[in-house]
């Protein structure tokens, strides 16, 4: 039996040392990691399923513009090879899967990645490894503030966002609130995280002295049901709320927009603008939500309401060709999709200020100095602009307004409102 | 296991473990540390359920107070990280008795419900108190380690509690335990306090997944969050026990093996494809290997023995 | 594997759980009702919260049943209920993408969730049952994730929208604001009960599924079709899900494959709560639990909404020490 229980365990090790061995990954690599003669390697992290998968469209319409650029050539002579993968919006899948771009498929650069909690999971690691994590799709105030000031005890200069801050956005509101509604009693739901803590302190900084008028600021945790939201917004009337803000992410604003409307109570409404797709509000409408006078911002041009703008009619084309699932979502005026294509934008014309070789290094050179007066995609009128003393690439955004009920847009009013960050 | 493997089997694996890091790639070097987590934490639910036959489907909840317990340590007092661990495997093992103790009553179906509503409903509470558990944000080690120290670390540490699973198991503990499983009025009239050895079983299997869980924590860059120990890393616990089978570290590697690899294999599945390509494979496994392994990989193994033997 | 268990006697459903006397739960849940009442009628929003509770409570119910008539078919608990019930209502999103109406939709998938329940016993269940019920646990753990990931690939896991069965009108009634919806679900959740339940008592099917679960040898003896009891049962059980999850997902305004996890866990609490063995049991255990969740989150502030969960756990674990039967069965014990 010893002589049996030998061979066995000998054999198995026979195999194992095999299989390991044939299975080594050895990738040498000379030069920078993701750069070779034709082609370049970038990678994210992205909700493709889970909580937040009502984002997917981003990576969709990113990649649809790189096989664009692609098809025209790509960027001296190399195309552009998006690998995009799903972290369910879960820091602690983040974590794995960006070690896994990193590591194993060896990205240059880790572009447009979403969520503020996976990003903060992963910029200590990308940015002790001196790899570019740009263009990262969330608003904290912290990818721009970080970049020459340490936070959490080293400065992140490899980090950098694309939209507009969050506190910045939350400032807007504010000025709007105190501009319209004097004396308003505000409710204000937020995600319990650092996104959403990110806009009430953006709020109470914005309303300075009458910081005091939030009645009540409710928080709500991802993953919550639509009763638990639809409590947060009874407590709010109960304390006399009659302006509500919402810091959500889109699930949860569908629900507080068609929750409040069940519950028989029509505060004014403002939600923040990554959970303001048209998508999203349509289908809070089809849900029995109010949606006439719902206030938002807005920085990238709307496929609906701007259907004439050469960007848009661009846009319209190569999702066409490279990602025609998306067709409908672009005519019905999904915003991600847009915003996505912008920011694929972005990342192209700083790969082409980055040299015939680019470097990690020339590549963040390029990203710190931008001064695009003409992406397509943007809101007509906002420049997405870079320098030493600016850290955040957008600071621009406009007010807009619902009306049409179920069926009906968004509509911007007032003037731009500049130098926000 | 209360046999001792022959000293080659050990030696081999052993050979073969010191060897791995010279041969594999860093990320895959990270891929062989998860085994070695998922080895303690399966080690330990087999001394609870092939050995005294208590189920718990919510192991993942004592993996979440053991790598909780490393983030904070680390995080509010720069404790050395093997430090945390033991903290985490005394601390687990107190956790363990107390859910243990409650257990008592229970058996059966009603063990696995209870045991799965705690798998469910620890990962919630640093929701509840986020000031100091970090809420969704989670809980942020000081210090990161690197692929390799993981490895070494997670094998010394699945080589020392193995050692430690069989001296437990082969004396008079080991015994008792047998006893429970196979007839609890039996080991009662042979003078057995149940209560004793029902609950001991719980808090030694709990302060294995405690070590796991720190571990897990670190391989996570020091992350601990509430999602990281959804209710699936208890069901793949458990999976991972019922394919090990009982008896044989052969069998316990290739639980670990099974649970740690194989999601992250069968995504690149080609027809199957993405990321969720790899539940459906898991799954899949999961129920073929119950219906035709009934015994699991030690089954197959004592099979295989018996088909060399004739 | 002979254990210290307390195994509780089933009771029939169609004889009432407690008749012949007044049981001391009967007053209980008279007590309740009356101080619910009382509730309503002094707050608006005790009204509207106990509407809501009740109206979820009697999700959890349905699919609280559906572990039950399992659980008595096959003395096994099946941890993919929740799953199958998710799936089955993804089946009736995509009926309805392919042109039904929603009404039409719910009868196919009805008939479809059936289908599956009883493949879902003979193929992968039956085989291992024999062997031993650790087993056949785990193979529904198995089938938890293999499910989960199969609807995710086939539809992807975005969120897709379903238009509800009973529009968004709300209903005034003196200051509360009573969702339509709402009353729909306990409707419809209720006569799916009541239908159970008749077919139970009243058919000869049910009057052999019931022989079956409590005397099998018995009635095997008198030709009864044992095996095909048990698959009737686990396609019951389906049904009872996928009425679930299709009342479900309108209260929640979006699919996702995540529907239906925080309702499997309130569904083992109002199971146990009722007793494993009693359908009534667990339809009113749902109930109780449904409402409990929606007041307490309320009006107790300690409790808010991060610990709805880890309470349907304390529910469970106090039921299973003080009186493991749960409120309706009753106890057989067997002491070490």
């Amino acid at each position: 039996m010893a002589v049996n229980r030998r061979k066995i365990g000998v054999v198995l090790c026979a195999l194992a040392v095999t299989a390991v061995v044939a299975g080594t990954a050895a990738a040498s690599h000379t030069g920078t990691p993701g750069v070779s003669k034709n082609q370049i390697v970038i990678g994210g992290t992205f909700p493709l399923s889970g909580p937040a998968s009502l984002y997917k469209t981003i990576p969709a319409a990113e990649q649809a513009y790189y096989a664009y650029v692609n098809a025209k050539g790509g960027v001296n002579h190399r195309k552009i090879v998006d690998k995009v993968l799903d972290d369910q919006y879960d820091p602690s899948q983040t974590v794995p899967q960006t070690q896994k771009l990193v590591e194993q498929d060896h990205v240059f650069a880790v572009v447009g990645s979403l969520g503020t909690a996976p990003i903060f999971s992963t910029w200590q690691y990308l940015n002790k490894l001196k790899i570019p994590q740009v263009l990262v799709a969330t608003g904290d105030a912290y990818w721009g503030n970080c970049v020459h000031h340490a936070c959490n005890g080293s400065t992140k200069p490899w980090t950098m966002g694309w939209q507009p801050t969050y506190p910045a956005e939350a400032k807007v509101y504010a000025k709007y609130i105190l501009a319209n509604k004097a004396g308003a009693k505000i409710g204000v739901l937020y995600q319990n995280d650092a996104y959403g803590k990110n806009y009430l302190g953006g709020l109470r900084t914005g309303l300075g002295a009458h910081k005091g008028q939030i009645v009540d600021a409710e928080s709500y945790n991802v993953g919550d049901s639509a009763q638990v939201i639809a409590a947060h917004l009874i407590k709010m009337e109960t304390a006399g709320a009659n302006t509500l803000v919402v810091f959500a992410t889109p699930l949860p604003t569908i629900q507080a927009l068609a929750g409040r409307t069940a519950i028989g109570w029509s505060p004014l409404t403002l939600v923040n603008n990554v959970s303001a797709n048209r998508l999203f509000m349509l289908s809070a409408g089809q849900n029995g939500a109010s949606l006439n006078g719902v206030v938002s911002t807005v920085y990238t041009a709307s496929s609906t309401t701007q259907a004439n703008l050469p960007g848009i009619k661009l846009g319209k084309a190569i999702i066409h060709k490279y990602a025609p699932a998306l067709d409908q979502s672009y005519a019905e005026g999904d915003g991600n999709i847009v915003y996505g294509l912008a920011v694929a934008w972005t990342f192209v014309d700083a790969l082409k200020h980055a040299g015939k070789n680019p470097t990690r290094a020339s590549l963040m050179h390029a990203l710190r100095n931008l001064n695009e007066t003409h992406n397509p995609f943007v809101y007509p009128g906002m420049q997405v602009k870079t320098s030493k003393k600016r850290t955040f690439p957008m600071e621009q955004l406009r007010l807009i307004k619902w009306a049409g009920g179920g069926t009906g847009d968004w509509h911007g009013f007032g003037k731009i409102f500049n130098g926000l960050h | 296991m209360s046999r001792l493997p022959a000293l080659v089997s050990l030696l081999a694996v052993a050979g073969v473990l010191a060897a791995l890091p010279f041969l594999l790639s860093s990320y895959n070097i990270s891929l062989a540390a998860q085994v070695g987590i998922f080895f303690i934490a399966v080690l330990g639910l087999n001394i609870l359920t092939g050995y005294t036959g208590q189920i718990s489907i919510g192991h993942g909840a004592f993996m979440a107070i053991g790598g909780y317990t490393t983030a904070v340590l680390s995080r509010d007092h720069d404790t050395n990280l093997v430090v945390t661990m033991l903290a985490a495997f005394a601390i687990c093992f107190v956790f363990g008795v107390l859910v243990g103790l409650p257990a008592l009553r229970l058996s059966g179906v009603y063990l696995a419900l209870v045991t799965f509503a705690l798998a469910i409903s620890v990962p919630q509470l640093p929701l509840k108190w986020s000031s100091f558990l970090g809420g969704r944000d989670g809980v942020q080690a000081s210090r990161t380690v690197s692929h390799l120290w993981l490895y070494a670390v997670a094998w010394s540490a699945a080589a020392i509690l193995f050692v430690l699973a069989w001296l437990i198991l082969r004396g008079r503990v080991g015994r008792a335990f047998r006893a429970v499983r196979d007839s609890e009025i039996a080991a009662v009239a042979s003078g057995i306090e149940l209560p004793v050895y029902k609950t001991l079983a719980f808090g030694i299997s709990a302060a294995y997944a405690g070590v796991a869980g720190s571990l897990f924590v670190l391989a996570t860059n020091g992350f601990a969050a509430p999602d990281e120990f959804a209710v699936v890393l208890s069901l793949e616990l458990l999976i991972g026990a019922a394919v090990a089978g009982l008896g044989s570290l052969w069998g316990i590697l290739a639980g670990a093996a099974f649970v740690g690899l194989l999601p992250a294999v069968s995504s690149s599945v080609p027809v199957i494809g993405s990321d969720h390509g790899r539940d459906v494979v898991f799954g899949a496994a999961v129920v073929l290997v119950m219906l035709l392994l009934p015994g699991g990989f030690a089954g197959l193994l004592a099979r295989l023995r018996q088909l060399a033997r004739a | 594997m002979a254990t210290a268990e307390s195994s509780p006697r089933p009771s029939f459903p169609g004889r009432g759980s407690a008749l012949g006397g007044i049981s001391p739960v009967s007053v209980l849940l008279v007590a309740v009702a009356a101080a619910l009442l009382v509730g309503c009628l002094r707050s608006e929003t005790f009204a509207q919260l106990t509407v809501e509770g009740l109206a979820l409570g009697a999700v959890y119910g349905s699919l609280a049943l559906a572990l039950v008539l399992v659980y008595r078919a096959t003395r096994i608990v099946n941890f993919a209920q929740g799953e199958l019930a998710m799936a089955t209502t993804y089946i009736a999103w995509q009926l309805i993408q392919w042109g039904l109406s929603y009404w039409e939709a719910f009868f196919a998938t009805l008939g479809i969730a059936f289908v599956l329940g009883t493949l879902l016993e003979v193929v992968l269940i039956r085989p291992v049952l024999h062997r031993s019920a650790i087993a056949a646990v785990i193979v529904t753990v198995g089938l938890f994730i293999l499910i989960d990931g199969a609807v995710t690939w086939i539809w992807g896991g975005s969120f897709k929208f379903m238009p509800s069965p009973f529009g968004t009108k709300i209903y005034h009634v003196g200051g509360v604001a009573i969702a339509r919806l709402y009353l729909g679900m306990l409707a419809v959740v209720l006569v799916s009960v009541v239908l159970v339940w008749a077919l139970f008592r009243f058919t000869k099917i049910g009057l052999g599924m019931r022989a079956a679960a409590l005397r099998p040898a018995e009635a095997a003896l008198v030709g009864i079709r044992v095996d095909r009891m048990l698959a009737v049962g686990w396609g019951l059980a389906a049904v009872l899900g996928a009425v679930a999850g299709l009342m479900a997902e309108p209260s929640q305004f979006l699919l996702e494959p995540t529907l239906m996890q925080p309702i499997l866990v309130y569904a083992f609490a109002a199971a146990v709560l009722g007793g494993l063995e009693s359908p009534a049991g667990a339809v009113v255990g749902g109930l109780a639990i449904g409402v409990s969740l929606s007041l307490i989150v309320q009006y107790v502030p300690a409790i808010s909404s991060e610990l709805q969960l880890p309470f349907a756990f304390a529910v469970l674990i106090v039921v299973l020490l003080i009186k493991p039967s749960g409120l309706f069965g009753r106890r057989e014990v067997r002491r070490v």
